[in-house]
């Protein structure tokens, strides 16, 4: 089982009415930043949040999307004839001016399976965790050898619940080290079902202050940091991720204030901030969505070390681009 | 890796000193230019010498060439020996081969790779002292004589090229430097005297052994009296120096050089000194690339321990420093068709520290550190430094090595003692000796002091193989039918059809192959034996055999495979689309190829999309490069060379994958026509997009031990992946990870692709830039666009 075979597979893109499954939108393999030692990244697809500065806005919503890569068209007009519901047009001469209407799309995946170009794809399969597995263990002497494993990460993870904790419980009984990225914007509940499973937590704050949560990610803040400290009260191991949005989240009463609350959480192994980048904004107009931080400069250097300072100056490990 | 702690780190961490730094800076600043002394010494020497036996020839031949070649000791230098009358320049070997170089005298300067300037005078003796004698006369031409003319119509075809030995030397040997050392050139002589009473004169055979004893001895004496020159250069520059500390290292200079290599060195000085005259003579008498060092922290070590009181450690590192230097001056000329092939001014002298020894105990000492450390202070390309790791590898020097990689120099380039020891002894080494391994050249693995491997016999073109199969033996490029008529693609009806195709074809090339290798062989056996090398591997003298005759106790031929991914992806891609999916005919694909893919870059987009590709651990892919790598190394293991060795296969390509990429037509992997091929074992750049880890457990699936001539892998990742000591700890995983699933060889490029695309803009400001080229080390900037294109595309593992 490789994930590229399972890309490719056109023919399987509904959801396998047997069984659990999970939607994956990516695997990537020797993710060196995410967990400690050589991982697998797990990409689930779907979240419950609206960040503004999402840079894989594929995950967000919970079902397989259809994308289209102008840069990879070569124009050869394959998809137009092959798909049956006339979703698909060519406005404008040259490849920019293809558009797909997604109402009428119904993802049969038939112009994905034509455009051997890579410009039309539709992201999302559906894995079992079996299937997930035979991926995974490809890898497993690289993780023995690094003290590494595998991290679920997405979209939102927990958003799969079912999915998430057979594929962690699967992996604990394999004996593979797990980790998960997550907002935490989970009921305490399903969160704590799922960390029984997990070895290390690597997860969010976008803001302290809740009416900014809000305006920025779509929902309130306040599940969120009831369920950081309830992780560090079980005592996993948790790193606390901050993606750093110039005007967004970098004002120096934010930063305080979020410096204060990660002080006080036990389990804590280190502050990682993500410096914000603009690597996801062409995923966006691919999507065919406005991204909201169009023409947002990223930070300089020195401000990204300026903000570490307030959580170095606490006695917070700090880490930079995680 | 457990293994207890027995090297102190601390040893290893002296910075380059400013006498270090000023020598390199003057070699910086040193353009290469071409050099006719021992051209036409040479030449006057086989005028002098007609009608004696060839063995004496060549040994009077040296003799006068060390005798007369300008000498100098340059400011600063403590490690003295020149190889040609100015530093960096490249003498010239006339009696390989000289056709050539005649054609090319005003390119040299003009080239778009690895440069040489020539002066009008040096071009005017050339063309009236030099090359009117040897008309005719060349090794060259006299081993092409002895070829079928099929062997030579496939050359043309560029099936395969065993041009190295066929215009050089060979090279391709590690000395006996540890007995040099040890015991002196004095007792070589008197072993050489010593076995002249074995043979008896009246036998014409036995006359012959008598000869070519006695040519060692000539070559010997006269490697000692050049030795003793520099002692009196030395002398003659004391007497002039004004500064005192200068007046005593010239001093110091003249009695090590008085001393070694004749006699036997004490101090760790002199065993450097001892070991650079070896190295750099055996590099005059003949212009065969990649004579390896190989294992000097091993046989050097008793001298650091001798000298370890009086002599610290940042003196100790400074001689390596030197000596690193001295590596680096060193240089020969190429035509220009092999400057692709061999680009960088490469001399592929290979290094190599750590793993076992004889008894397979660990066998790192300070000096395994200290060479790693010469190669991070002097940031240059040569020698090219490899390291062995073994079960016992202590941390210490993995983390060494693993930080000395992160640097980006390309070095040291990772070998597998579990792979690599039982695949020597497959092809018939004592295990101690299988322990005692050292590396030639890029990758090739052979036991010091007793082997001659022609390890660089030839390349094998796979994709031109698969050009051929694909019609019928026709070669679209010269017109030519090359190869055999194993059938029209419409007469094959499945995929099997194609692989048997394939593997006839490739049974056809690889005995033209290794019958041309054996013609050169012979050639050299009668025309260009080598009496001082011969002397210093063992059992030469005692077997009263030249070298190049068999007298080694360990010989082969090494010819290797070049383009593995091209020809596996071609064939997976043959049979997914053609075969299982019926996507398109073989006949319907063999029109697209012979078009370049024109006007249907859709075909070619699903060639390249559709088809499983080797590199991403996917089976299908995988298990057909495996089974067209196996295909060539069964042919290879059948043949046998003269010298009473086998052949033994290879899969690494220096860099002759671009100038094998120009003469194949567009493959069915959806490579366009004449573009590189992939490089050794790696995947093809931009294919291999699962993640590094993928790409080894692909490589891996090889046979590493069938190929015991040496594998590549070629990794490239971005600094941010190696950064901190976590960093160091995954590149350490990934490369044990490899070796635990039966690699070879891995190597890493640490460089962005940001750097070498502005020192592709700005060459002036990236000088000393050096990348890994294949399985050697070269300033970016000195190689060719083409090739540097190649390694900018080169998969960049980033996550």
């Amino acid at each position: 089982m490789n994930w590229r075979s399972k890309v490719l597979d056109f023919d399987k893109i509904a959801r396998p009415e047997n069984g659990l499954s999970g939607l994956v939108f990516d695997i990537q393999k020797f993710a060196v930043h995410d967990g400690g030692g050589i991982r697998t990244l797990v990409f689930l697809k779907g979240c419950p949040l609206h960040c503004r500065w999402c840079s894989n806005p594929e995950s967000l919503a919970g079902k397989p999307e259809i994308i289209f890569v102008a840069n990879n068209c070569i124009a050869c007009g394959e998809c137009l004839k092959v798909c049956g519901n006339g979703a698909i047009q060519q406005g404008e001469p040259g490849c920019e001016g293809l558009t797909i209407d997604r109402d009428k799309c119904t993802l049969c995946g038939r112009c994905a399976k034509y455009c051997y170009a890579g410009a039309i794809n539709i992201i999302g399969r559906y894995l079992s965790v079996a299937e997930l597995m035979a991926i995974i263990e490809r890898d497993r002497k690289f993780y023995e050898q690094s003290n590494g494993g595998v991290t679920f990460s997405g979209g939102e993870p927990t958003a799969q619940p079912e999915f998430l904790k057979a594929a962690l419980c699967e992996l604990q009984e394999r004996g593979i080290h797990t980790a998960i990225e997550t907002s935490s914007y989970v009921p305490w509940d399903t969160y704590a079902s799922i960390l029984r499973h997990v070895n290390l937590v690597l997860t969010d704050i976008k803001h302290m202050d809740d009416a900014e949560h809000r305006r920025l990610t779509g929902v309130s803040n306040q599940l969120i940091l009831d369920n950081l400290r309830s992780v560090s009260r079980l005592g996993i191991p948790m790193k606390i991720r901050l993606p750093l949005i110039p005007g967004s989240n970098d004002d120096e009463a934010n930063l305080g204030r979020t410096a204060d609350f990660v002080a006080g959480l036990q389990s804590l192994q280190s502050l990682d901030i993500l410096p914000y980048h603009r690597l996801g904004e062409g995923k966006w107009r691919q999507l065919g969505v406005q991204y909201a931080l169009s023409g947002l400069a990223a930070h300089a250097e020195t401000e990204v070390l300026k903000a570490a300072g307030f959580f170095s100056d606490r006695g917070i490990t700090v880490g930079i681009g995680g | 890796m457990a293994s207890k702690m027995k090297v102190d780190p601390s040893v290893a961490n002296h910075g380059p000193s400013e006498r270090v730094e000023r020598i390199k800076a003057r070699f910086l600043a040193t353009t290469p230019e071409i050099c006719a002394e021992r051209a036409k010494l040479i030449t006057e020497s086989y005028q002098e010498t007609e009608s004696l036996p060839m063995s004496i020839r060549r040994a009077k031949a040296l003799e006068k060439i060390l005798t007369n070649m300008t000498i100098f000791i340059d400011d600063d230098e403590l490690i003295v020996g020149n190889q040609c009358s100015m530093p960096r320049s490249a003498p010239v070997y006339p009696e390989f081969s000289c056709k050539w170089l005649e054609g090319e005298l005003d390119r040299l300067a003009k080239r778009s790779a690895d440069v040489f300037l020539i002066s009008e005078e040096v071009k005017k003796t050339l063309s009236k002292d030099v090359f009117p004698y040897w008309e005719g006369k060349t090794n060259n031409e006299y081993a092409a004589s002895l070829m079928k003319p099929e062997a030579l119509e496939a050359q043309n075809a560029v099936v395969y090229t065993v041009g190295n030995y066929f215009y050089n030397g060979v090279g391709h040997i590690s000395a006996n430097y540890g007995k040099v050392m040890r015991e002196g050139l004095d007792s070589i002589i008197a072993e050489a005297e010593k076995a002249k009473e074995k043979f008896d004169f009246a036998d014409a055979n036995q006359m012959k052994s008598l000869h070519f004893l006695e040519s060692t001895i000539i070559a010997n004496k006269a490697v000692i009296a050049f030795a003793n020159r520099f002692a009196d250069e030395a002398e003659r520059k004391a007497a002039d120096e004004k500064d005192a500390t200068r007046k005593a290292e010239l001093l110091e200079i003249a009695r090590i050089c008085r001393k070694v290599p004749a006699k036997p060195a004490e101090t760790f000085q002199e065993a450097v000194q001892s070991f650079w005259f070896i190295h750099l003579v055996i590099q005059i008498e003949s212009n065969g690339h990649s004579i390896s060092p190989m294992r000097f922290d091993q046989y050097c070590h008793p001298f650091y321990e001798a000298s370890k009181s009086a002599l610290p450690a940042e003196k100790a590192q400074e001689l390596l420093d030197l000596l690193w230097l001295k590596f680096n001056s060193l240089n020969k000329v190429r035509d220009e068709v092999s400057t692709q092939a061999f680009a960088g001014y490469p001399m592929f002298m290979n290094i190599i520290v750590g793993g076992q020894d004889r008894e397979g105990k660990d066998a790192t000492n300070e000096l395994s550190l200290m060479l790693l450390q010469a190669a991070a202070n002097t940031k240059l390309y040569a020698p090219s430094l490899s390291i062995r790791i073994h079960e016992g590898t202590p941390d210490v020097l993995y983390m060494k090595a693993a930080e000395v990689s992160r640097m980006g120099l390309g070095v040291p380039a990772y070998f597998s003692d579990r792979t690599i020891i039982p695949a020597l002894l497959s092809r018939g080494l004592t295990l101690e000796d299988a322990r005692d391994y050292g590396i030639i050249g890029c990758v090739e693995p052979q036991v010091g002091g007793k082997t001659e491997g022609w390890h660089d016999a030839a390349f094998f073109n796979m994709s031109k193989v698969i050009e051929l199969t694909l019609n019928n033996g026709f070669d679209p490029r010269t017109g030519t039918q090359v190869g055999l008529k194993t059938g029209d693609v419409s007469e094959m009806k499945s995929f099997d059809d194609v692989m048997d195709a394939y593997a006839k074809q490739t049974a056809y090339f690889v005995g033209l192959m290794c019958h041309a290798d054996n013609m050169v062989d012979l050639a050299h056996g009668e025309r260009v034996p080598l009496p001082f090398l011969s002397s210093l591997v063992e059992d030469c003298i005692g077997r009263g055999k030249s070298l190049q005759e068999g007298g080694a106790i360990y010989n082969f031929s090494g010819p290797q495979g070049v383009g593995v991914a091209n020809a596996g992806d071609s064939l997976a891609a043959i049979k997914k689309l053609c075969f299982d999916e019926k996507a398109l005919s073989l006949p319907e694909l063999k029109v697209i190829l012979d078009k370049d893919f024109e006007g249907v870059e859709n075909i070619r987009q699903m060639l390249i999309n559709r088809a499983p590709k080797y590199g991403n651990d996917d089976d299908y892919a995988d298990d057909i490069a495996v089974e067209s790598a196996n295909i060539y190394c069964r042919e290879v293991n059948k043949y046998r060379n003269p010298r009473g060795g086998v052949f033994q296969p290879g899969l690494y390509p220096a860099s002759a994958n671009v100038p094998f990429g120009s003469v194949v037509g567009a493959t069915p992997d959806g490579r366009k026509k004449g573009t590189p091929l992939a490089d050794g074992v790696s995947p093809i750049g931009g294919f291999d997009i699962s993640g590094p880890t993928a790409t080894v457990n692909s490589v891996a699936k090889l046979d590493h031990e069938v190929t015991s001539n040496g594998t590549l892998l070629n990794q490239k990742f971005h600094p941010s992946a190696v950064k901190g000591e976590s960093g160091l700890r995954n590149l350490i995983g990934v490369t044990e990870t490899y070796f635990k699933n039966g690699g070879f060889h891995v190597q890493y490029n640490v460089v962005d692709r940001d750097t070498l695309l502005k020192a592709q803009q700005a060459p002036d400001d990236y000088r000393s830039l050096v990348v890994r080229v294949a399985g050697y080390s070269a300033f970016f900037t000195a190689l060719d666009k083409s090739l540097q294109d190649d390694i900018i595309s080169r998969t960049e593992q980033v996550f």
